[in-house]
């Protein structure tokens, strides 16, 4: 398909730069340009644009979008500001255009914003899901990916999962990846990044073309990089990326974990039966948790191993935590293990298995809650 | 014993979880005990530290308290006030159990666990660390201190041995004696498909000590809160004694390594 593209840029040596990176592109073709919003809105239909850049630099075209989407309504509309806001991507995005992209950007850049945003547009509001465990080998990564395959699957919408556990990620491993830029490049960059740039970030998994990872550290002191406020950065631009975003984390209260469970949309405590305390280390995390005054609807136990696998089982650990248990995994050793050391997962293997029903049953409700909102 | 002599700290460290530290760490406790040294053992997995649940002992008082007295009464401190006694059948050794509530284990100071240490190395021949499995900067200042570190592995799947390859490097980059690292493998004959061999080959030296899966025994002792080498005779505690036995054969170990923390970030890229 070809573009047909309206540029609104009020500074005029921009206006030229952005111009000359456009016109560069083969199936994209400038038909107009304006450094006033209000001369785009008059005159533009004469085109028949169907993509539209707009500059929100200048505070008062942020209030024209609207206008714009509604004069254009076959056209997708982009922003361009110097400068990443998540605050403004989300007001742009519920004012009705697509996406955000930051200027000047490259030929690569802007093409990349279009097919990412051109279909599903930025998420307004994403899930963000935050995987905790008490104590590591809890499952836990195997249920993020696991999980995101499946919310990925179903949806059909962008998934990215951010593996959080800084100093031993096994994301990479779990879907075979080798990843050239992993989190710490993201959040060393994290200032000079926009949405598209960060997406370039998250790997591609093969053969699921709308779920993305950004991997962890490739050496444990690398985790040392890792600073919590460009960290949150990259969850919060995550958020306009992906309409799931699942972090794995760490075991444990510490600053990324605390600072992940608090930019979530719903925290998952995971543990995994092993006959040892699992189940009182989970109460006393689940009391850190009630200091958020919506933990109730926040924070969603999940065990895994969970023997029998069955719903009286679930209640009975319902129970014992004074908490609804949110899912229930059983133990499937030999499939998840096998699956992660060939880098493929287990609900895509074999579905029909008590597993992958519990993990795609988690993933409707996901979806179904966030159809709710 | 000596004055001014220091005991020796054998600390018990993992880059994977669930691999045994703490079942290991009470047992070389509880057998340092048997061949007749006096022992304390301190539980370092400060959050969720399972040292006084596996042993289900009530104690008074943990290393919150330590920590607390210590900074406020810096002249008459003494660390045995807030020790708890584990005994059975005439053995007994001294634990520092972990803080008892969340906010008190997020508020332990590093330098707070060196100088605990530091004493507890005065009063004791022995005293056994258990920790977590993450390169935390108190974990690394305990190996700073440490006389031997057993580092302990599992052969379950590939991110663990990703994890036990990546820790070994690293624990290898801080510049230790090489006898200080012990690399132990626990559960030696669980469901794999790995191979032994090649796990060596690619920590690039053999495992030190290997110790055998047993999981009935493993999971009695818990429910019963005692130590494997004081209860039962099988494949698992035979090993643990043997295990500990190596170690206290060896003389030329005992020397304690003084070097201060540095940031072991810096010492990696050097
Ligand atoms: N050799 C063994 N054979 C069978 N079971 C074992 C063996 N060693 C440990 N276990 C079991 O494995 C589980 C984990 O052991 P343990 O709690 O000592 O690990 P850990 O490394 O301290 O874990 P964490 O990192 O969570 O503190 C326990 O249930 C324990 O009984
Ligand atoms: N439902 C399950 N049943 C049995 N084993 C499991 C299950 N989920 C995970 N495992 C196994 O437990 C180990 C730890 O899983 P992992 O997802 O890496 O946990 P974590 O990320 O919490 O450390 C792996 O060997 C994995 O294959
Ligand atoms: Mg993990
Ligand atoms: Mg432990």
């Amino acid at each position: 398909m070809d573009y047909r593209v309206i540029l609104i840029e009020n500074n005029r040596v921009m206006l030229e730069r952005l111009s000359s990176v456009v016109r560069g592109i083969d199936g994209y073709e400038l038909d107009a340009r304006y450094q006033q919003a209000g001369d785009a809105l008059g005159q533009g239909k004469m085109f028949q644009p169907n993509l539209i850049l707009l500059d929100i630099d200048v505070p008062q075209n942020l209030a024209l979008i609207p206008e714009f989407t509604d004069a254009f309504p076959g056209a997708a509309l982009l922003c361009l500001s110097s400068n990443w806001n998540a605050n403004n991507a989300a007001q742009i995005v519920k004012a009705g255009a697509k996406g955000y992209l930051l200027k000047p950007f490259t030929a690569q850049e802007f093409i990349e914003a279009v097919h990412t945003f051109g279909r599903s547009g930025m998420a307004a509001s994403s899930e963000t899901l935050a995987f905790f465990s008490p104590k590591g080998k809890s499952g836990k990564t195997t249920l993020v990916a696991n999980l995101a395959l499946s919310l990925a699957r179903k949806s059909g919408e962008g998934v990215g999962i951010i593996d959080a556990d800084l100093q031993f990620g096994d994301m990479a491993v779990f879907f075979n990846l080798s990843p050239q830029s992993t989190i710490v490049e993201a959040v060393r960059d994290i200032e000079f990044l926009s949405p598209i740039t960060l997406n370039s970030y998250f790997l591609e998994v093969p053969e699921v073309d709308n779920l993305r990872i950004l991997c962890g550290t490739k050496k444990p002191d690398y985790a040392e990089l890792v600073d919590i406020e460009p960290f949150e950065e990259v969850v919060r631009m995550a958020q306009s990326l992906f309409r799931y975003v699942l972090i794995d984390l760490p075991p444990g209260f510490n600053p990324v974990s605390i600072s992940a469970a608090e930019l979530s949309t719903q925290t998952y405590l995971v543990a995994m039966i092993g006959g040892g305390f699992e189940i009182q280390h989970m109460r006393r995390a689940m009391e850190i948790f009630k200091a958020w005054p919506d933990y109730g609807k926040r924070v969603k136990p999940v065990f895994t191993r969970v023997e029998p696998c069955t719903d009286e089982q679930r209640q009975w650990l319902s129970r014992e935590m004074d908490f609804p248990v949110d899912a229930i995994l059983p133990n499937e050793y030999l499939l998840v293990s096998a699956a992660a050391n060939n880098g493929r997962m287990a609900v895509d293997n074999r579905s029909g298995t008590v597993f992958a029903d519990n993990i795609n049953r988690l993933a409707d409700e996901i979806i179904g809650r966030r159809k709710m909102r | 014993m000596e004055e001014g002599r220091r005991g020796i700290v054998a600390t018990v460290f993992s880059t994977a979880s669930a691999v045994g530290k703490t079942l290991i760490a009470i047992n070389m406790a509880a057998e340092l005990v048997r061949e007749g040294y006096h022992v304390c053992l301190v539980d370092l997995d400060l959050q969720f530290g399972d040292v006084a649940n596996y042993l289900h002992l009530e104690a008074e008082y943990s290393l919150a308290d330590a920590q607390r007295e210590a900074k406020t009464n810096t002249e008459g401190f003494d660390v045995k006030k807030f020790l708890t006694v584990y005994g059975y059948q005439g053995w007994s050794f001294y634990v520092l159990p972990a803080p008892f509530a969340l906010e008190e284990a997020y508020n332990i100071s590093t330098p707070a666990v060196q100088h605990i240490l530091q004493q507890l190395q005065l009063d004791f021949d022995f005293v056994v660390v258990d920790t977590t499995s993450a390169f935390s900067e108190m974990n690394l200042a305990v190996m700073d201190m440490s006389t031997i570190i057993t580092f302990l592995g599992i052969v379950d799947f590939i991110p663990t041995i990703k994890n036990m390859k990546i820790g070994c490097d690293t624990i290898r980059s801080l510049g230790y004696e090489a006898n200080k690292i012990r690399i132990v493998l626990n559960r030696s004959n669980s469901k794999t498909k790995i191979d032994l061999a090649d796990v060596e080959q690619l920590l690039g030296e053999p495992f030190y000590h290997v110790l055998p899966n047993a999981f009935e025994p493993a999971r009695k002792s818990i429910q019963t809160g005692v130590p494997l080498v004081y209860s039962s005779t099988n494949a698992l505690s035979t090993e643990l004694r043997a295990l500990v036995e190596r170690y206290t054969n060896r003389t030329s170990s005992h020397e304690s390594s003084s070097s201060g923390v540095s940031s072991w970030f810096k010492k990696i890229f050097n």
